[in-house]
């Protein structure tokens, strides 16, 4: 099993170094990291705070922006080119692809987030003679919730085309990070259980203005991580086992 | 083991889209490919080999049937791992180059990096493409992209190997290195299913045929027993500066390329024909069953409009 869904995760991060799109966002992001210290309403004393804030923000867009492009044009892609027969009459089975698939993204997250938390750390360094390691948190529950979206992204990308992905995807992006504002009338209360929440990968607080993330913490983070993205990657082989190639 | 390397039971394929009426793009197929054959399917466009074909390698989802490779249903990838696939044009990720290519094919379908590197230069060879190696697939031309297909088909050594119109954009050198590559799995005792618009291909190497039209089974069967003429005999002969009036009655479709007599008569009169020549003092170079072309007995197949098999 595993020797058919590493070569598929592996042709996908492959792939993904060729792509102009992942230095472009890289290079862009690292260039507004060096920017947030000219930030004019810089307060005295929050300056750490303030850079890890948008440090982390400017991290979860630049993961976002790469994870969508990724995910949301694999699929599609390969059914387009038919290279996925190849793939497929080889005896790899359609969950292995798929997960293949978003292994290959989440590796190329992984890599992305790692090389833009290390250009964060060296340039708060720099700036204000502090090693940031709680930047490393934070970037870990990016990559988390990242990989969730990927895995929602590369799900639905099983049955439709790039553009209905994206727009689902960012759908997806609102509903999760907006449950309790959605549902937070009395009226609604009782749906909250329903709505899939992303707010647990919300670290900026402790992050940036607190004392850190706790260990227990990350460990229910992670429970969240293999739960929404076992169901969405269960859902779009569901979906994906049904369709004609 | 099983009695049949390829086995296609009731195969029905019927696409139904919502708000569109449905289309049954295969009714009743069924197949029986022999081990260590070569098997031609033949149709016209539309005739349902593709969504056949598509069936059997669990790419579309079956509306019926059964689909065995090797006794093992081939719609669950298990089923799949002894098989090697040429899609009709295959496409590849343009940015790696035949070795890589040749690498990651090989990794799914189950060959260790030490096999793959002892196979890789071999099969590349076997299909022409041995001074390409490492050059990048976005520079490769039509035709190399279809020999790098037949190679990744072939890796892992398949004991059942599938063409879906392997000369398809070969040139006619390409084409007969294809049709020599395909005697060469036969004599290895490798089964070869062979989907091909090229009439000439398969008559030149299928063992049998089944030849689809309209999603059913037209004819199927020894392609000798299906293009052999009932009571007819094919004369060639030399010598002789005209047919003999006692030979001219009963000759159909008279030819003369290159000096030499081709003609058909009645099986029967064959000891009065030959016979007939001798005492005309003309030589006979052979006399056979009259066998029919691939593209007559087809054109004639595809005409009645019932699509039974022509007489």
């Amino acid at each position: 099993m595993i020797k058919r869904i590493w070569p598929i995760a592996a042709a996908v991060m492959t792939d993904s170094l060729r792509r102009k799109v992942v230095y472009v966002v890289l290079v862009f992001a690292a260039l507004l990291v060096l920017a947030i210290p000219s930030l004019p309403d810089y307060g005295l004393g929050v300056e750490g705070a303030v850079f890890r804030e948008v440090a982390l923000a400017l991290s979860y867009v630049t993961g976002l922006v790469i994870a969508l492009s990724l995910a949301a044009n694999r699929v599609p892609s390969e059914l387009e080119k038919r290279t996925v027969y190849n793939v497929l009459s080889k005896g790899v089975s359609r969950w292995e692809y798929l997960v293949g698939t978003w292994l290959g993204v989440l590796g190329v997250m992984a890599g992305t987030i790692i090389a833009f938390t290390v250009i964060e750390m060296v340039v708060g360094y720099l700036t204000y003679g502090e090693l940031m390691w709680r930047l490393w948190e934070g970037a870990f529950a990016t990559w988390l919730e990242m990989g969730v979206i990927s895995a929602f992204a590369v799900a639905v990308s099983s049955v439709t085309g790039p553009v209905v992905v994206v727009t689902a995807t960012l759908a997806a992006l609102f509903v999760g990070h907006s449950r309790s504002t959605l549902l937070g009338g009395e009226g609604a209360l009782a749906l909250q259980p329903f709505v899939p929440s992303l707010d647990a990968f919300n670290v900026v607080n402790p992050v940036a203005h607190g004392s850190g993330v706790p260990g227990i913490y990350m460990v229910s983070m992670l429970v969240v991580f293999f739960g929404l993205v076992g169901v969405c990657l269960s859902l779009g082989v569901l979906a994906f086992g049904r369709r004609d190639l | 083991m099983a009695d049949a390397a390829i086995r296609v039971q009731g195969a029905r394929k019927v696409y139904s889209m919502l708000g569109k009426p449905k289309r049954e793009a295969v009714s009743d197929v069924s197949i029986t490919v022999e081990p260590g054959t070569i098997h031609g399917l033949l149709g016209p466009n539309g005739a349902g080999k593709t969504t056949t074909l598509k069936m059997l390698l669990g790419l579309v989802r079956p509306s019926a049937g059964t689909f065995e490779v090797l006794g093992a249903d081939s719609t669950h990838p298990s089923g799949r791992r002894s098989l090697g696939f040429l899609p009709e044009q295959p496409y590849f990720p343009v940015h790696l180059t035949a070795r890589q290519a040749m690498r990651f094919y090989g990794s799914l379908a189950g060959v260790d990096a030490q096999g793959v590197r002892e196979q890789t230069p071999k099969l590349l060879a076997r299909v022409g493409l041995a001074d390409a190696e490492r050059t990048e697939l976005s520079k490769f031309s039509r035709g190399m992209l279809q020999r790098l297909g037949i190679a990744q088909a072939l890796l892992g050594d398949p004991v059942v190997v599938i063409l879906d119109e392997p000369a398809s954009g070969l040139d006619p050198v390409g084409q007969r290195d294809v049709r020599s590559l395909m005697l060469d799995l036969r004599a290895a005792g490798v089964t070869v299913l062979l989907s091909s618009h090229q009439l000439s291909e398969v008559e030149a190497v299928c063992d049998r045929v089944t030849i689809l039209n309209r999603g059913v089974v037209a004819a199927e069967g020894d392609i000798n027993v299906l293009l052999n003429v009932d009571g007819q005999s094919s004369v060639r002969a030399s010598g002789m500066m005209s047919l003999p009036p006692r030979i001219a009655e009963l000759a159909e479709n008279v030819a003369v390329p290159g000096g030499v007599w081709v003609f058909s008569i009645p099986t029967q009169a064959t000891r009065r024909v030959v016979d007939t020549i001798d005492e005309a003092g003309g030589t006979i170079i052979a006399v056979a069953p009259k066998r029919e072309s691939l593209e007559d007995y087809f054109a004639a197949l595809l005409a009645s409009s019932d699509g039974e098999a022509p007489s």
